[in-house]
C-alpha cells in the first residue's frame, strides 16, 4: 500500500472510516446527459463510483471517457479496466491518458467473455491478465516504467483495486488468488456481491489470518435484490453469482409489492454486517440502473447522512 | 491431431460448380481419425456431390482417391496422375495439406472440402476437444501439464476467474474450466505450491501472434 | 432441375442391408413392381454412409437396413451405430435432393422375417408419394 494519498478513495480508506463506492455503466450511446443524471443521484453518498468498461461485453460509451465526465461534475470515479479489448500496447497507453485526464483510480479485471455480449463474432485479447495487469500499473506507478522497461516522463500514479469473488470455485484458491493479487500490487479490492454470508465470512477469516486484510483495503460487493424473478436470474444466469435459496425465499414469502423493500432490507443488514466485519475496510453498491436508491441503502445503513 | 469437420454440402457444391471433371483428394492421417476426410468419407461426398449435381441435371465427373498425408510431397506425388486428368481438386484434408497441394501443384486449382477446426484429441468416441494453440512456447510444465492458453476460455495464466463454479467455465456450460482441472491435477501432483507462482505476461511472439512461423533445421538442409 | 411425374409407372428398386443375424431370406421379396436387392452384411454397424450413398447412386428408389432389436446386436452395439448413421444419412439424401425419407432402418424381432413383406409394402407406398430416384444414373 502506498502512503500518500493518490485520490479520494485512498484518503478515505486510509483515514480508517468506512468507504462507500457506486457503480455508474456508461450510455449504449454518445449522450452523457445520461452520466449526469446517475452521478447526480450518487453525489453526496460515494467516496468515488466505478465507471464500467464494455460490461458484459456489450458496447458502451468508453470508461475513460465516462469517467473524465463524472470527475468534471466532481465525481471521483474508478476507472474499470478489462483485458478482453485491448493488448498490453493499448493497455498502457489508456492508463497514460486517463491519468494525464485526473483520473486516479483504476480498476483491473479481466473481463466478462464477449460470448455474453451484443457481439459474440469479436476476436477477444486476453494478451495479458488481471494479475498481470495490476502488476503493470503498479510498476508504471513505483518504478516508472512501462511494461519494456522505458522510464516514462511523469508515471502515472494509480491507486490499483482488483475484483475478487469469494464465491467462485475452487473455494480453497480464493484466499490464494487474493494473496497473489495483493502481491501483485493492488491496492483495494472490490468483492463480487454478498448473498452468501456464511462463505464471505469463511472468506475474509482466511484472508486475516494470512494477513492479506491489512495489505489491501477489503470492499465487500453489495446488489439490491428487486424482484423473486431478479434474484433467480443472477443465481442460475450471471457468472460466478452466490445466491442462497435463504434469501430467495425471504423475499419470494412476502407480497410481491413488498419484494422491493424486503431485497433494500437484506442489503442495509449486509452491510451493518459488513461494518462491524474485522478486514472489511467498506462497501461497494452496485444498484445497476437503479441509481435512486443508493442514496436510501446508504442512509439507511447509518453510513452517511 | 489436427482436428477438421466437413463443410456443408450446399459450400462444397458451389465451390466446385464450374468443373466439369473433379477430383475429391482424402487425406488417410488425422482427418481420417476424426471422420472428416478419409477413404470412408471421401468416398461418401463423392457419391452424394455425384447425385446432387444429377438431381439438377448438370454433369459433372467426379473422381477419388485418398493419400496417407496430404501435407507431406512425397504423398501427395502419389495423386499427381489424378490430379493431371481433372479440372480441379476438392481437398479433405486440413488447411496444411490443402496449401500444400497448392504449392505442389501451382496450376491447379484446388478448394478446401473441411473447416480445420483445432489441434486436439478424441476424448471419447466422437467427441474432439482442442488442446494447444501452438504458442511456440510451451509451458505445460508449470500448470499440470493443462494448457491454459488453449483451454481457459480467457487464456489467464494465474489463475481462475470469477465465473469458474461446480467446475464449469463460465462462458459454456459444456466447457470445463481449465483452471479447476489445473488445480485437481497439481493437487494429484503434490505441486499445489505452483499456484503462488507468479507467471508473467506471456512472450507471443513465438505464436502466430509475432507472424506467420518458420522452422528451420540446419541439421536436415543439405 | 429434372421433374418427375410420381404417378408414372415403373418397377421400383429397394436394396436391402442386412445383418445376417437379423433375418434369413426364404422366399423372393422381388414382385412384379419391385426389384429387392439383397445386401447382406456381418453386422449391421457395417452398414456406412458410404453404401447407403452408392445403392442410391447406383438407382435405388429406397433403401432399407434391418438390424435386430436394440440390446440384442451380437456385437454390442452395432444396430445403434446403424441408426444414428441412417439419421445423419437420410439428412445428406435431403441437402441433395433425393429425399432422406427414403432411406429407413427397421429392427426385426427376433429373425422374424414374416414380417418383411408388409415393411416393403409401407416402403413401396413411400416411393409411390415421392417417385423415381431422382439421381438414378439416366
Ligand atoms: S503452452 Fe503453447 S505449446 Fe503448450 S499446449 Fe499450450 S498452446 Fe500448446
Ligand atoms: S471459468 Fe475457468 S476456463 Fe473459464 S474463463 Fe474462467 S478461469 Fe478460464
Amino acid at each position: 500500500m502506498t502512503t500518500q494519498a493518490i485520490s479520494n478513495l485512498h484518503s478515505v480508506l486510509s483515514s480508517g472510516t468506512f468507504a462507500v463506492t457506486g457503480e455508474c455503466g456508461p450510455p449504449r450511446g454518445a449522450d452523457m446527459n445520461v452520466l449526469n443524471k446517475k452521478g447526480e443521484l450518487l453525489r453526496g453518498w460515494v467516496d468515488a463510483v466505478n465507471v464500467t468498461d464494455n460490461q458484459t461485453a456489450i458496447v458502451r460509451m468508453s470508461s475513460i471517457a465516462a469517467s473524465k465526465h463524472l470527475l468534471d461534475m466532481g465525481l471521483e470515479p474508478v476507472m474499470q479496466m478489462v483485458c478482453r479489448d485491448r493488448n498490453r500496447i493499448a493497455i498502457q497507453s489508456d492508463i497514460l491518458g486517463a491519468y494525464s485526464l485526473g483520473i486516479r483510480n483504476i480498476l483491473c479485471l479481466s473481463g466478462d467473455h464477449q460470448s455474453f455480449g451484443s457481439q459474440p463474432d469479436a476476436m477477444n485479447v486476453f494478451d495479458i491478465d488481471s494479475m498481470n495487469l495490476i502488476r503493470t500499473v503498479k510498476d508504471m506507478r513505483d518504478e516508472g516504467k512501462d511494461m519494456s522497461g522505458f522510464d516514462l516522463k511523469e508515471a502515472p500514479k494509480m491507486f490499483i483495486g482488483a475484483a475478487a469473488n469469494p464465491f467462485a470455485d475452487p473455494f480453497e484458491y480464493r484466499v490464494l488468488r487474493l494473496a497473489k493479487k495483493i502481491d501483485a500490487g493492488v491496492d483495494f479490492i472490490q468483492t463480487q456481491c454478498i448473498y452468501n454470508m456464511e462463505r464471505f465470512r469463511e472468506w475474509i477469516r482466511l484472508a486475516r489470518e494470512e494477513g492479506l486484510t491489512e495489505k489491501a483495503y477489503i470492499m465487500g460487493g453489495v446488489t439490491p435484490i428487486k424482484t423473486v424473478g431478479m434474484a433467480k436470474y443472477m443465481k442460475n444466469k450471471v457468472a460466478g453469482m452466490d445466491i442462497p435459496d435463504e434469501i430467495i425465499n425471504r423475499v419470494a414469502g412476502v407480497p410481491k409489492e413488498k419484494q422491493t423493500e424486503e431485497g433494500l432490507k437484506i442489503c442495509q443488514e449486509t452491510i451493518e454486517e459488513l461494518k462491524e466485519m474485522d478486514g472489511v475496510h467498506g462497501v461497494h453498491v452496485m444498484a445497476i440502473e437503479w441509481e435512486e436508491k443508493v442514496a436510501d441503502i446508504v442512509k439507511g445503513a447509518g453510513l452517511r447522512k | 491431431m489436427i482436428v477438421g469437420e466437413q463443410k456443408p454440402i450446399e459450400e462444397i457444391k458451389k465451390m466446385v460448380a464450374p468443373y466439369k471433371k473433379l477430383l475429391i483428394l482424402g487425406c488417410g492421417t488425422c482427418v481420417k481419425t476424426c471422420f472428416a476426410g478419409g477413404e470412408d468419407e471421401t468416398a461418401a461426398l463423392a457419391s452424394a456431390l455425384r447425385m446432387a449435381f444429377r438431381t439438377e441435371g448438370v454433369s459433372i465427373e467426379i473422381d477419388e482417391q485418398t493419400v496417407e498425408r496430404q501435407c507431406e510431397n512425397e504423398f501427395i506425388q502419389e495423386a499427381a496422375k489424378k490430379i493431371g486428368e481433372n479440372d480441379a481438386v476438392l481437398s479433405l484434408a486440413c488447411g496444411a495439406g490443402v496449401q500444400a497441394m497448392a504449392r505442389r501443384f501451382p496450376k491447379e486449382p484446388v478448394y478446401p472440402g473441411l473447416n480445420t477446426t483445432f489441434i486436439g484429441v478424441q476424448e471419447s468416441h466422437g467427441v474432439f476437444t482442442e488442446e494447444c494453440s501452438g504458442c511456440g512456447n510451451c509451458e505445460l510444465g508449470n500448470f499440470g501439464g493443462i494448457c491454459p492458453v488453449t483451454r481457459c476460455s480467457k487464456k489467464l495464466l494465474n489463475g481462475p476467474c470469477g465465473g469458474s463454479q461446480k467446475g464449469i467455465c463460465e462462458v459454456d456450460a459444456n466447457t470445463e474450466c481449465a483452471w479447476q482441472l489445473i488445480i485437481d491435477r497439481l493437487k494429484t501432483l503434490g505441486q499445489l505450491n505452483n499456484l503462488r507462482t507468479y507467471i508473467p505476461p506471456k512472450n507471443w511472439k513465438t505464436s502466430n501472434s509475432g507472424g506467420p512461423r518458420k522452422l528451420v533445421r540446419e541439421d536436415h538442409i543439405i | 432441375m429434372i421433374v418427375m411425374n410420381p404417378m408414372e409407372k415403373f418397377k421400383a428398386k429397394i436394396t436391402l442391408f442386412h445383418c445376417i443375424n437379423a433375418f434369413t431370406e426364404h422366399v423372393s421379396l422381388s414382385t412384379d413392381d419391385r426389384e429387392v436387392k439383397i445386401v447382406k452384411m456381418p453386422c449391421s454397424g457395417m452398414t456406412t454412409e458410404v453404401f447407403m450413398l452408392k445403392a442410391f447412386e447406383a438407382g435405388a428408389d429406397a433403401v432399407a437396413i434391418l438390424v435386430c432389436p436394440e440390446g440384442a446386436c451380437r456385437y454390442m452395439e452395432g444396430n445403434m451405430r446403424a441408426r444414428k448413421r441412417v439419421e445423419k444419412t437420410s439428412n445428406v439424401l435431403d441437402k441433395i435432393g433425393v429425399g432422406g425419407k427414403r432411406l429407413s432402418i427397421h429392427n426385426l424381432a427376433a429373425k422374424n422375417s414374416d414380417s418383411v413383406p408388409g415393411l416393403l409394402d409401407e416402403i413401396m407406398s413411400t416411393i409411390k408419394e415421392l417417385g423415381k430416384n431422382p439421381a438414378a444414373a439416366a
